[in-house]
């Protein structure tokens, strides 16, 4: 079987090339080696949050002093017009299947952490930040912070405490509130095993949520606004938002807990959906392990499923992640990419890769390292030629920190926008 | 200013100091314990958890050996909770001076440890992770001991015995009247307050620290700190304590403990003046990983999840020597005859095996002075936890309906006690740790019992946050209990979560690489990215 395009990783770089190469008719094919990234992450994306540990209220602008003065960055790479057209591209996308993004236009707008922290993100979902609670967000003179009994991954006295400190909401009332949610405890299940997921399960049972409804009306009468932890629903959730917020007359708002994130996952499906709804191929739980390449050019790539038959593909884009997803590897005394032996930013010491505090202002180094490339996003190997037909993007890539930065998902689509981008126009050429 | 009196004040909450607390408390004396961190955050926590059969002792400190040997059989008896008689190897390597096997063989049959030459093929066959090239093996009975649980044990027992016990406070002096000891001025840094203690007696046993209080009393003490670092691999990759036959030296260790192994140890001398300010070298990373490799080849590929620190308290009784050197002996020093001070007495030297030995030894001099006649009772009667032993499988039979794996840990972690922890409220036995099998009632019952104040301190006693994860997602559920379980606000319960993890990224960072730097970049992810923790305080402004 023979593809135009192969790539590697399915997190949200992967997926968005690969639904870009599929919607323009390429043969396209995505390995994924497990769950991505985003089964643990906020569920916004975050385009450009801080610059020298301030935060960005104008992305764009600051995108434009970026691009001016990193030349290595990838959004430099991009290009502010690619960053733009890739922001809109993976917007429509999600839409197409049912998940509705919020942003705020040229602004970033600021969702609320698991710990009541405010944080600066380019699109959130609905359920997290919508029209209607941005043109409130000022006047509000009481909200409630809810948990469900026996779930331990959110606590809403450190939200609300947290929250409360934060000037927007000086004249506000913000309270703790605890739900016994009956379905919780009847379920015969230990308690240790309710994580976000089993608690999304019981808001998709249609018969379950007026029950819910009304339990959180209780907690919350004379609030203008609730919080809740993300958990109203894996699939259904347009449905399940509309029917709370009809049923108790309140503002009812998610926030992000620990993983699994529930609003990460709805993101992955939509992804993932959209991009077998453009008959895009998804090979799950495979791992690529080595590739074959002459005179910088990859012939074929190898799995661990399938060692000795090859895959082949006119183009590849490689888009494993870091070292936690795999696509970069450190040891003792060495760091390597381990499917292609890419050139890689980094420092050789070890004691390099990290700074004293956990919480050091300039985060730590090892999160910057990563596969160097050219301006197309090619990478170069171990004797610094560049190969061909090979494009990355996403985490791997070097020379940005995703947190420190507050920029990985949106480096991720970007990146992955402009390598779909590139085999698309050099098959063109080529045809 | 708040003022107390009491009989004794003991400086220092480490093993040693404890001890006394302890015995001074069976015998009716009325005890203070003044600890400036936390129980056991010294050098009792700080070292390998060997429960010393003396064997490596017993070429070059007889004595030592004899003490370790006897002290060994009693902790079995009175602390078995806090104990694994794994038994241990001393195993000779090609490269070893093969005569050394049978020095220690000697060595041991007078100091009465039951040491016994076992063929290789059987040594092999008890660890069989262990290098297959060893020329000769002794079984020894060695084992491990968790000095976080014996501490705590300790102290739980002296306070319901109607001790009491300060933690995070700290002693500023010692207040003399002429040549008299009246009592401390100390400053409690959780309630930020300072308070006065009196008593005619006062215990030093603050280890390499002793020095420092010393001096506050105008008494001059010279402690040689030597550095000794370990790591931890993040599977128990040994049944049993696997030594090197040779001479004491780096990295010729590795105990198994719990859930994990550790590779033993270095010896660096340091200057007294960094002893807060300990650090593990990354050439030490190096040679424990190497040498440790010659005891268990692989071991340096397992995953490493920490390295960590302490400082041996050695006196120096004349001149400068190697840590090595110095004897491990006890050093039970009476200012009165040594300095004209009255009242004061130090404890010092010996080590974590031989803790109820020298509280034995204090307070025996302690029970002379103030004339009391009661004698020690420490090495009969039972820790709490271990009143008696009772199985495994009756303690899973008895707690039926509870998960057998949250009854075993809770059981393994504090013996008896698991009845006052586990109830069959589903609430209770939920997990907060997955790693280690903590759960919310265990955290409850250490916020409410065991003079916990943050969630460093929590992790002392239940091990929370110890295990491959170190506190990815536990910190988080930890923090939030202390303001339900204890006395702290929400902010405090979110500041408590930050000191944490960056007391956890301590022992990470000297080994970031691999896994560990793969779980690092998922735990700052969570904290840094999702939570924006380190925000909190650019927020508040």
């Amino acid at each position: 079987m023979r593809y135009d395009c192969i790539i590697i990783g399915a997190g949200v770089a992967g997926l968005t090339a690969g639904i870009r190469c599929a919607k323009e008719g390429l043969h396209t094919a995505i390995i994924s080696s497990g769950m991505s990234a985003l089964h643990f992450s906020s569920g916004s994306i975050d385009l450009l949050g801080y610059r020298d540990n301030a935060v960005v209220y104008k992305p764009f602008e600051a995108i434009d002093q970026l691009t001016g003065t990193i030349a290595q960055h990838p959004y430099t790479k991009c290009g502010k017009p690619l960053i733009i057209e890739a922001l809109l591209f993976f917007k429509q996308e999600c839409e197409q299947q049912g998940l509705f993004l919020f942003d705020n236009g040229n602004l970033n707008h600021f969702h609320v952490t698991t710990l009541g922290t405010l944080k600066p993100t380019y699109f959130s979902q609905r359920s997290v930040f919508n029209e209607d609670v941005y043109s409130r967000f000022k006047a509000m003179k009481k909200i409630v912070i809810i948990n469900f009994e026996g779930y331990r991954d959110f606590h809403p006295q450190l939200a609300a405490a947290q929250l409360s400190k934060h000037s927007l909401f000086a004249n506000c009332e913000i309270v703790a509130k605890q739900i016994e949610m009956p379905q919780l405890q009847d379920d015969g299940k230990y308690p240790h095993e309710f994580r976000s997921i089993d608690i999304a399960r019981i808001f998709e049972k249609e018969a379950n949520i007026e029950k819910i409804a009304d339990l959180i009306r209780l907690a919350a009468k004379d609030a203008d606004f609730v919080v809740m932890p993300a958990v109203m629903g894996i699939t259904n959730f347009n449905q399940i938002h509309n029917k709370l917020q009809s049923r108790t007359r309140l503002l009812v708002y998610e926030v992000p807990t620990l993983p699994p994130s529930i609003l990460g996952m709805r993101i992955d499906n939509a992804l993932k959906s959209r991009f077998a709804e453009l008959g895009g191929v998804y090979i799950a739980g495979d791992k690529v392990v080595r590739a074959d390449i002459t005179d910088d050019v990859v012939n074929a790539i190898y799995t661990n499923s399938h060692p000795e038959n090859p895959m082949e593909a006119q183009c590849y884009i490689l888009s494993t992640g870091s070292f936690f997803s795999g696509g970069l590897v450190s040891e003792f005394d060495n760091m390597y990419e381990p499917i292609f032996k890419l050139k890689l930013h980094h420092e050789p010491e070890r004691n390099k890769w990290y700074n004293q505090n956990f919480f050091h202002r300039d985060s730590h180094a090892f999160l910057q390292y990563g596969v160097l490339t050219d301006e197309s996003l090619r990478p170069y190997d171990s004797n610094n030629n560049i190969i061909q037909n090979l494009y990355c993007s996403g985490a791997i890539m070097a020379h940005y920190n995703p947190i420190k930065e507050g920029c990985g998902s949106g480096v991720a689509i970007s990146t992955g926008y402009k390598a779909a981008g590139q085999i698309i126009n050099l098959l063109k050429r080529m045809s | 200013m708040k003022t107390l009196e009491a009989e004794v004040i003991v400086i220092g909450g480490g093993a040693t100091g404890c001890g006394v607390l302890r015995d001074c408390t069976l015998r009716g004396i009325d005890a203070i314990l003044i600890e400036k961190n936390d129980i056991a955050s010294g050098t009792t926590g700080r070292n390998h958890g060997l429960l010393h059969s003396g064997a490596r002792y017993a070429v070059r400190d007889l004595e030592s050996a004899t003490e370790c040997i006897k002290e060994n059989r009693i902790l079995k008896k009175i602390a078995w909770h806090c104990i694994e008689p794994t038994g241990g190897l001393f195993v000779t390597l090609p490269e070893d001076d093969p005569n050394y096997h049978n020095r220690l063989l000697e060595a041991c049959r007078f100091a009465g440890i039951d040491a016994k030459e076992i063929s290789v093929k059987k040594a092999l066959s008890i660890e069989p992770n262990c290098n297959p090239n060893i020329l000769s093996a002794i079984w020894v009975p060695d084992g491990t001991i968790d000095p976080f649980r014996l501490t705590s044990a300790n102290i739980l027992d002296s306070i319901e015995r109607g001790a009491h016990v300060f933690t995070h406070t700290q002693v500023e002096r010692i207040m003399l009247k002429q040549n008299q000891v009246i009592g401390v001025q100390c400053y409690d840094k959780t309630a930020g307050e300072y308070l006065e203690i009196y008593a005619p007696i006062i215990v030093n046993a603050s280890g390499v620290w002793g020095q420092h209080i010393c001096k506050t009393a105008g008494i001059e003490l010279k402690m040689f700190p030597s550095k000794g670092s370990m790591v931890i691999i993040d599977y128990r990759i040994n049944n049993v304590v696997v030594n090197r036959c040779r001479v004491p030296s780096d990295g010729d260790i590795i105990v198994p403990g719990d859930t994990v192994s550790l590779i033993g140890t270095t010896s660096r001398k340091i200057p007294y003046d960094t002893i807060d300010e300990l650090v593990v070298d990354d050439d030490e990373i190096d040679v424990l990983l190497s040498d440790g490799e010659k005891l268990i080849p692989n071991v340096s590929r397992a995953r490493v999840l920490r390295a960590y620190c302490g400082v041996r308290p050695l006196i120096a009784v004349s001149g400068e020597m190697d840590g090595r050197d110095i004897s491990r002996g006890v050093v039970l020093i009476d200012h009165k005859e040594r300095d004209n001070v009255q009242g004061l007495i130090t404890i010092a030297g010996g080590k974590l095996m031989t803790y109820r030995l020298m509280a034995e030894m204090t307070t025996d001099l302690i029970a002379k002075k103030l004339g009391n006649s009661k004698r020690c009772l420490t090495y009969k009667i039972p820790l709490p936890g271990s009143e008696k032993r009772v199985g495994y499988t009756k303690k899973i039979k008895y707690f039926s309906g509870i998960p057998n794996s949250v009854v075993g840990s809770t059981h393994y972690r504090h013996g008896e006690r698991v009845h006052n922890i586990l109830s069959l409220k589903k609430r209770n036995y939920g997990l907060i740790c997955e790693c280690e099998m903590v759960t919310l009632g265990e955290v409850e019952y250490a916020i409410k019992n065991l003079k916990v104040n943050d969630i460093v301190d929590l992790r002392r006693r239940t091990r929370i946050g110890m295990g491959p994860c170190q506190g990815e997602l536990c910190a988080y559920r930890a923090a939030g209990l202390f303001t339900e379980f204890g006395d702290f606000t929400p902010d405090e319960s979110t500041k408590l979560l930050m000191d944490f993890l960056e007391e956890r990224f301590k022992g990470v960072k000297p080994v970031l690489w691999g896994d560990g730097l793969r779980e690092f970049e998922f735990t700052y992810w969570i904290y840094q990215g999702l939570f924006g923790l380190g925000l909190v305080e650019d927020n508040n402004t």
